[in-house]
């Protein structure tokens, strides 16, 4: 079992071998610490399992220290790095946009991480940007993608500070331009914000995507069209990979 | 027949008259001084024409009146274009000159408007010898104090004062303005003493300015301009990080672009 306490969101897989067999989603709140529980619970329903046939628990991300009772930590890096060399051996990076950083990472043939770039004290192409943004033209951000369909003459939006470009977009909605020409002005600029940082690695040209921003297919198709290398897909919910990767790297350190 | 200047900030915009000898309102300086400051509106030159146009006749006076008039900040070459000022000069020059106009000692100012904020440093003629700005995040700027005091549920202008009175401090930990705006959101929530927190946004403001300013090195005297010069506490914090008194403006400091704007339509004048 993995279980990824993210900045906005909480994690939690069940993983026999390399198969997902249930996973589980909420919002990282105050009470983390006591409201995991439920959602353990509810994920090891679905799996039709209870917790003591659970081999292994790894725990990751910014509140893990919130989370009693596991047998490992792992750091998000490794396990993000760890979960998309698992299933796409022929990749040599991975971007991850979480909730609230964006991590490049670049691994090595045996798929360790050999350097990684982050951003983390600035909201800039985060999900956080993503949700004020898309908040201030009143499309939730599960309504990106159908949002930014139609768009004719996107808007540019030149600011990289999200307060500064909630500022631009709020200005464009006032100016009446099409919600359609602001989100996809929107993607765009996340998507420009992302790959700044992942072509610093010029030698990542075989990639994956992962974090909640991924799963934006508005903004994930953007990205892929300003990097230069080849896109493999993460073949599962790419906001579940450092929690995949925690479960297999709980998985490898049960075997030991 | 005044002297006039204009500045078009991110936030408000200000004009301000100068007029010599009579009626000495700064009476260091021998100049009557008439200013008027107004929440800019979405073009620049909307702002210029309605800042400057509710001066003068606030004060009896039309457009023909101004001798020469310097526009400066966002939208100066347009202000110019319009045949609203003869000519435009950076915020940059304008503070440098304002400020040097009333105090020559000076030689750095930290400029904290809206959206950017700026460190200048200068010689004793007052001329610019170095500048660093931010004007790419919001933390660091008004803008900060802004989304903060509305995070806090008070006014932009009493965060200052409630800073002050604060017994202890809460530091926060992120520097980014909306990762800043939820840790805040957190601690309220948890009923942490709003006084502490307000002292602890003061800290972070004043964190980023000291990063800006040790870019460029201060040098004494140092004067702080723009509208965040009003905020008491931030003052306060900056003096305590670098260990001197900072000058008071005779004028309101978030005139100081438009008054040094006019200082230079004075000069411009002149060498006519």
């Amino acid at each position: 079992m993995g279980i990824d306490i993210g900045n906005m969101l909480t994690k939690v897989v069940v993983l026999d071998g390399d198969e997902v067999i249930a996973s589980g989603i909420m919002d990282t709140t105050g009470n983390v610490g006591s409201e995991i529980d439920g959602l353990v619970e509810k994920v090891l329903a679905d799996a039709g399992l209870e917790r003591e046939q659970i081999g292994a628990v790894a725990r990751t991300g910014g509140g893990a220290e919130l989370v009693e009772g596991c047998d490992i930590v792992e750091d998000a890096v490794n396990c993000v790095a760890a979960a998309g060399a698992y299933y796409l051996p022929d990749i040599n990076m991975v971007v991850d946009v979480g909730g609230q950083s964006i991590t490049s990472m670049l691994l090595n043939d045996d798929g360790d991480v050999v350097n990684f770039m982050r951003n983390d004290k600035c909201a800039s192409g985060s999900g956080r940007f993503l949700e004020v943004m898309s908040h201030a033209v009143g499309v939730g951000i599960d309504g990106i993608d159908e949002a930014a369909q139609g768009a004719s003459a996107p808007v540019s939006i030149s600011s990289q500070c999200g307060v500064f470009a909630e500022s631009e977009v709020i200005t464009h909605v006032n100016a009446g331009e099409e919600p359609a020409d602001i989100v996809s002005g929107l993607c765009d600029a996340v998507a420009s914000i992302v790959s700044a940082q992942a072509r610093k690695f010029s030698q990542g040209d075989q990639y994956t995507l992962t974090g909640g921003v991924a799963r934006i297919e508005a903004v994930a198709g953007r990205i892929t069209e300003k990097m230069s290398g080849q896109f493999h897909q993460f073949p599962h919910d790419p906001r579940l990979a450092a929690c995949i990767g925690a479960a297999l790297l709980a998985g490898l350190d049960d075997l030991v | 027949m005044p002297f006039a200047g204009i500045d078009v900030g991110s936030l408000s915009a200000q004009a301000v008259l100068i007029e010599d000898g009579r009626t000495p309102m700064l009476k260091s300086i021998g100049v009557r001084l008439l200013s008027r400051s107004i929440r800019v509106k979405p073009n620049p030159l909307d702002s210029a024409r309605t800042v400057m146009g509710e001066l003068l006749e606030e004060n009896g006076l039309s457009w023909n009146d101004i001798t020469y008039c310097v526009s400066t900040g966002y939208g100066r070459d347009q202000v110019q274009g319009e045949g609203l000022a003869q000519s435009n000069v950076s915020e940059i020059s304008c503070h440098g000159t304002g400020a040097h106009a009333l105090a020559p000692r000076v030689r750095t100012i930290i400029d904290i408007g809206g959206q950017d904020a700026k460190v200048i440093r200068m010689d004793s003629d007052g001329d610019l010898v170095n500048f660093v700005m931010n004007d790419k995040c919001a933390a660091g700027t008004g803008r900060f104090l802004e989304v903060m005091s509305r995070t806090l549920g008070v006014g932009f202008e009493d965060l200052g004062p409630l800073a002050l009175r604060a017994r202890g401090r809460i530091e926060l930990s992120a520097r980014c303005s909306i990762f800043a705006e939820t840790e805040v959101l957190h601690y309220l929530q948890k009923g942490m003493d709003q006084h502490d927190l307000a002292a602890g946004i003061t800290k972070s403001m004043a964190d980023r300015v000291m990063a800006l300013a040790r870019r460029v090195g201060v040098e004494k005297e140092v004067m702080m301009t723009g509208g965040v010069a009003k905020n008491v506490a931030v003052r306060a914090e900056l003096e305590k990080m670098l260990g001197l008194r900072m000058l008071a403006p005779s004028i309101d400091p978030q005139l100081m672009g438009a008054y040094g704007a006019a200082v230079l339509a004075r000069r411009a004048r002149e060498n006519l």
